[in-house]
């Protein structure tokens, strides 16, 4: 009985033995890869900083309004931000393409999977900048006009600039990440529609007035208030 | 030189015929066939009384006009074809038309007046704006003798105005330009001026004509250039300025011609106004006329809402442009009743200044910089009018120099700005 | 060559204007006379000339150059004998060279037996030949035409102790035409000279013959009839003759002059002269082309008489003050060239000496309609001397070679009439007739040529004028039509190279010859012909089509 454990032992051993020498050059080649991606995703991560400082990232971010977010976030700035995640994203990359030599079946589908995904997390990442920046800038733009043109309630105009932005933006960004990608755009279908409604009647109603004097600057030579005189600037 | 492509076959034959001239008028246009008429007929009458022997060409740069403008433009050409039997002139007179473009853009007129200027080796230019309501024969020869006969290169007109008439020149542009550039003109963006040409010619070659400004607000960096160019400039006192309304609203529009061109000026012109300190008077000619002094009503009220409002709404620009001591003091004036209301000169020259500054780091988008500038400047004219409500013409002149040395007493402050965040 | 026996003559002829006193001298004495003229005839044949126009050479003080006559019916002794005049016409016959005479009728010397026989007394039967008054108050308003030496159209005369008319020097009495017997005698006076054989008149100052109060005493009716009548009888008695006007007026004032082709033949263009220059110097056509525009038609009989300078001041009269002023600053800057409202210089001196320009004033002299009159000297590029006195600068002897007193006189140089030009530029011995007759490219040789060509057509004398008005203004361009030949005309006026594009649709198909060399240019066709000149450059084209 006990050789018979013995020899069940041995043979269990010697089958482990064997196996971890079969997985071992695979394992040795995992942390090849690990190692070499870590260094590349250093290398991709500095380079990438340089990059971004040079276009002044951290500028445009800010004029997008993602800086704000970040620090109240207190997260880093958004150069450092940029550049840690291309190194998360890379370094796991070949992490990844390492656990995958391993040959362990079904991960390799869900790493592929992973990899299939990355370039839509990224296009959705450039889309939700940009967007952002957009909304900033037709934000900021409707607020001065809005100010200079004497409209009521310009802050008002300018978050629903934004928002209506933002949203259209989110909607994209869902879209392109295949997440609920029906329900967000009937919901922001919804949400746009009812947005315009409101204002239509809010400017209708509440704004005929506005709206007859906003058409007539548009479309006929205002005339003078009668007390008054115009003063041109040049 | 590469702009004789933008010139049409038809005209470029028409220069040959006109030849080589002494005087250009250039006239832009753009369906003014309402005021159009006694204008060239008051430039015919100005150039056979002041130029009779000299040879003349009108050139109108038409910015695809529909009401027969052109036609009336070229209808005064006086030649042998057509005899007008009341003229007494001793020479042709061309006038000749081309459409640049088939809606109006100033630069590319002046652009076009200019080539033509050069082609035709022109010595003395002016440009007239077809929108001189009161214009006489006079006003033509005002301007340009200096250039033809004293040798000048730029003469811009000094109009006659109301005191509280073109406040965007009197409080921003004048003292601005005089404290950077060192040269008190006090007309820098004028529809009328004449030139040299080879001044035309410097302008003509510069690049910029293809640049994001396009060809706004052309007109001063015309007389920008003349500056950094060292130029020989002189002014003219004109007469009054009669010309179609500006409406009031159109603040924004005007602030990008002057104020948005003057701060995308500075960045290039760095090296000349850096070192310039103190400010030189410019040789006038013509008699000086006293400002306009009759009561003028104006909503005060409306304008300083209209600053208060402007200063709350758009706190999140300001403190993208200004710094936190300037934008506190704003706000603090924002709040202030009608009686104690007050934009000091100081004030407004640091706001002005740092939103110099700010435009050229280009803190935010650089038009939005522009824009934000409309309410405060409604503010500095609400203060403007109430301090010189009663005051006499030399009064208004003493506050319009005070706010001068204003400016050129702040110049380091700017210096500082600009060279710190670089 | 015998005489073109044309009653139209005039029409195609090509006029050599010039005095007997400065042309050449066969005697020795210091002064031209008609037997120096008669041996210089060959020249004259040579130049191409047809008509030879002689100033006054009747007898006379001189103080007007002999536009004072004291005896209508002789010639002055210095110029020769009647006899010697005689054979001076027909040498000129025989060379197919008409000659056309002064004839002085508004005025004599007061030196004329007429007059001294009217200012003896009141009651002399001559008193009434001239115009006399107790005042000096009548016909005011009238205007004094030698502006820098008379003060008044009224002398006092201190033998008949009155006062008497004269529209010119005080010494030049008006004869009164209001006189039938005065009236006669002229006409015995020019019968006289169309007998011996005189091809024409030259009547000088016509507007002033006859006064009346209350107007500028200028182109009267009065004056016209009495012009007419002088016409009548010529065309009755001598077939042919010529009469040619001196009336320094508008065109339209000098229209009446023709009549309906029973005044006068020809009348001198006065206003177009000063414009030429004008044009020449402000670079531009438009003074030319609008004076030909007001220039009314005459009746086809007759013609205008065109020149570029004559023995007077270059005349200032026709013109507006500011282009007096303009003229007077372009041409003549020194005030000693300035006389009586003109400026007395010569041809050449006027152009800077300048080949192209001189070639280019002859070139429109010749083609512009009209009969074309060439100033003596002016075919060799003469030079004036402006301190002689009066208008004597633009008179002084022909300069024949570069020798002895020019060739012009075998007297002692203090004997000439007048001192021959020395300057290193004008003078003789660099401007002569026999050098330029050495030189190929000579101005004489290239005078003759034009001659020839224009000679060789009828078209500039005849024909038709359109002008065509390029927009390029520094342009001259006109069509001369007769009958089916056309000839354009193209000037440069100005002293750049000049590219023009000329309107010539209605000739489409018009191949262009060239008229001095015959070549051919390209044909007409849809587009405007362009055509690219040189400073002061002219064509004459003949169209043709094959």
């Amino acid at each position: 009985m006990r050789e018979m454990i013995i020899g069940e032992l041995t043979q269990a051993l010697h089958e482990l033995a064997r196996g971890f020498a079969h997985y071992l050059p695979r394992l040795i080649v995992m942390l090849i890869l690990a190692f070499v991606g870590w260094v590349i995703a250093y290398v991709v991560k500095v380079v990438l900083r340089s990059i971004l400082g040079l276009i002044k990232f951290d500028k445009l971010s800010e004029n997008a309004g993602a800086s704000q977010l970040l620090n109240k976030a207190a997260l880093p700035p958004a150069t450092e931000m940029a550049s840690r995640f291309v190194f998360w994203v890379t370094w796991l990359g070949f992490v990844l393409l390492g656990v995958s030599v391993l040959g362990i079946l079904g991960l390799q589908e869900q790493i592929a999977r992973f990899f299939l995904f990355l370039p839509r997390l990224f296009v959705a990442m450039f889309i939700m900048f940009f967007g952002l920046l957009a909304a900033s800038f037709f934000s900021r733009a409707a607020l001065l006009a809005a100010v200079n043109a004497s409209v009521p309630s310009p802050r008002v105009l300018s978050m629903a600039v934004r928002s209506i932005i933002i949203v259209f933006v989110l909607s994209i960004v869902f879209e392109e990440l295949g997440l609920a990608e029906e329900t967000m755009l009937v919901a922001f279908g919804i949400a746009f529609g009812a947005l315009m409604l409101g204002l239509a009647i809010a400017f209708g109603i509440g704004g005929r007035d506005l709206a007859r004097r906003f058409l007539e600057r548009k479309f006929v030579r205002e005339k003078k208030e009668e007390n008054e005189d115009e003063l041109s600037p040049l | 030189m590469d702009d004789g492509t933008f010139l049409t076959d038809d005209f470029l034959r028409q220069l040959i015929n006109v030849g080589e001239v002494d005087i250009l008028v250039g006239l832009p246009t753009h369906n003014n066939a309402k005021t159009i008429g006694s204008i060239v007929h008051a430039i015919q009458s100005g150039i056979l009384h002041a130029f009779p022997r000299e040879r003349a060409v009108i050139i109108n740069a038409d910015g695809g006009s529909r009401d027969g403008t052109p036609e009336l433009v070229t209808g005064i050409s006086i030649d042998d074809a057509r005899p007008a039997s009341n003229l007494n002139a001793l020479r042709t007179l061309h006038s000749i038309s081309t459409k640049y473009a088939s809606s109006p853009e100033g630069g590319v007129a002046l652009r076009t007046i200019l080539a033509a200027a050069e082609l035709l080796r022109a010595k003395a230019c002016v440009v007239m704006s077809p929108d001189s309501t009161g214009i006489d024969s006079e006003r033509l020869s005002t301007l340009l003798r200096p250039i033809y006969r004293d040798g000048f290169d730029l003469v811009t007109p000094i109009y006659r105005r109301h005191k509280f008439e073109g406040l965007l020149m009197t409080n921003l542009l004048y003292p601005m330009i005089r404290a950077l550039y060192g040269v008190r003109i006090r007309e820098s963006y004028t529809p009328e001026f004449a030139f040299s040409g080879r001044l035309g010619s410097q302008f003509l070659g510069q690049n910029g004509w293809s640049d994001g400004t396009g060809g706004t607000g052309v007109e001063l960096r015309f007389t920008l250039a003349a500056i950094t160019g060292g130029y020989r400039i002189c002014q003219s006192f004109v007469g009054e300025k009669e010309h179609v309304e500006r409406r009031a609203a159109d603040l924004v529009p005007t602030l990008r011609q002057t104020v948005g061109v003057l701060f995308s000026a500075l960045e290039a012109d760095f090296p000349v106004w850096s070192s310039i300190t103190g400010s030189q008077p410019v040789p006038t000619s013509g008699s000086d006329q006293e400002v306009l002094l009759e009561p003028m009503r104006v909503n005060r009220k409306r304008l300083r809402e209209m600053f208060s409002t402007g200063v709350a709404e758009l706190e999140s620009v300001f403190q993208s442009i200004l710094s936190p001591s300037t934008l506190a003091e704003l706000q603090r004036i924002a709040r202030l009743g009608e009686e104690d209301f007050q934009y000091s000169a100081e004030l407004w020259v640091r706001t002005v200044y740092e939103f110099a500054a700010s435009y050229q780091k280009s803190v935010i988008n650089r038009d939005h910089i522009v824009q934000a500038l409309a309410p405060l400047f409604r503010g500095r004219v609400c203060t403007f009018l109430n301090e010189n409500r009663n005051a006499s013409a030399h009064d208004v002149e003493n506050n319009i120099e005070a706010l001068c040395l204003e400016f050129e007493r702040l110049k380091p402050d700017l210096l500082r700005m600009w060279k710190s965040r670089e | 060559m015998p005489l073109n026996r044309d009653a139209l003559w005039y029409k195609d002829a090509i006029i050599y204007q010039v005095h007997v006193r400065t042309f050449h001298d066969s005697n020795g004495d210091g002064i031209g006379d008609f037997q120096g003229l008669e041996q210089k005839l060959d020249y004259l044949q040579e130049l191409g000339i047809t008509a030879l126009w002689l100033m006054p050479f009747f007898p006379s003080p001189l103080r007007d150059d002999g536009y004072d006559i004291a005896d209508y019916y002789s010639v002055h002794p210095s110029y020769g004998s009647l006899e010697d005049f005689r054979k001076l016409l027909d040498s000129s016959h025989e060379r197919g060279i008409r000659v056309i005479i002064e004839m002085v009728s508004n005025h004599t010397s007061d030196q004329h037996p007429w007059f001294q026989e009217a200012r003896s007394s009141p009651d002399n039967p001559r008193r009434d030949w001239y115009v006399w008054s107790d005042t000096d108050s009548k016909y005011k308003g009238t205007r004094i035409i030698f502006l820098d030496t008379e003060t008044s159209n009224w002398a006092w005369d201190p033998t008949s102790k009155a006062y008497y008319w004269h529209r010119f020097f005080s010494h030049q009495p008006d004869l009164n035409y209001d006189n039938p017997a005065v009236r006669d005698e002229m006409w015995n006076v020019m019968k006289f000279w169309l007998e011996m054989g005189v091809d024409a008149f030259r009547l000088d100052a016509v507007p002033y013959l006859v006064e009346r109060e209350g107007t500028n005493c200028e182109n009267l009716p009065e004056t016209h009839q009495v012009l007419k009548e002088l016409r009548r009888k010529l065309d009755e008695q001598f077939p042919g003759r010529m009469l040619l006007a001196e009336a320094n007026q508008w065109p339209a004032d000098l229209r009446p002059y023709f009549g309906d082709g029973d005044e006068f033949h020809m009348a001198f263009h006065f206003p177009l002269m000063p414009r030429m220059f004008m044009g020449l110097k402000l670079e531009d056509r438009k003074p030319i082309t609008e004076i030909l525009q007001q220039t009314p038609e005459i009746p086809a009989s007759c013609q205008w008489s065109l020149f570029l300078r004559n023995h007077d001041e270059l005349t200032l009269e026709m013109v507006t003050d500011m282009e007096r002023d303009y003229m007077y600053d372009m041409y003549a800057e020194s005030k000693k060239m300035r006389l009586n409202l003109g400026i007395r210089r010569r041809l050449a001196p006027l152009l800077s000496n300048d080949r192209r320009r001189i070639e280019l004033m002859n070139g429109m002299l010749m083609s512009l309609p009209g009969t074309p009159i060439i100033y003596y000297g002016d075919e060799i590029g003469m030079g004036d001397n402006i301190s002689l006195g009066d208008r004597n600068g633009v008179r002084t002897p022909m300069q024949w070679t570069g020798g002895w007193n020019s060739g012009f006189s075998a007297a002692d140089p203090e004997r000439l009439y007048a001192p021959l030009i020395q300057s290193p530029v004008y003078g003789y011995p660099a401007v002569n007739v026999f050098s330029q007759r050495e030189s190929e490219h000579s101005l004489l040789h290239w005078m003759q040529r034009i001659i020839a060509v224009r000679r060789s057509t009828g078209v500039f004398g005849s024909g038709s004028i359109e002008f065509l008005y390029p927009a390029n203004h520094r342009i001259l361009a006109y069509l001369r039509r007769l009958g089916k030949e056309t000839a354009l005309v193209v000037n440069n006026l100005s002293s750049t190279a000049q590219a023009v594009e000329l309107d010539l649709r209605r000739y489409k198909g018009n191949i262009l010859i060239e008229m001095f060399g015959n070549n051919i240019f390209p044909r007409v066709g849809d587009l405007p012909y362009l055509l690219t000149m040189g400073p002061y450059q002219f064509y004459w084209f003949r169209l043709r089509r094959v």
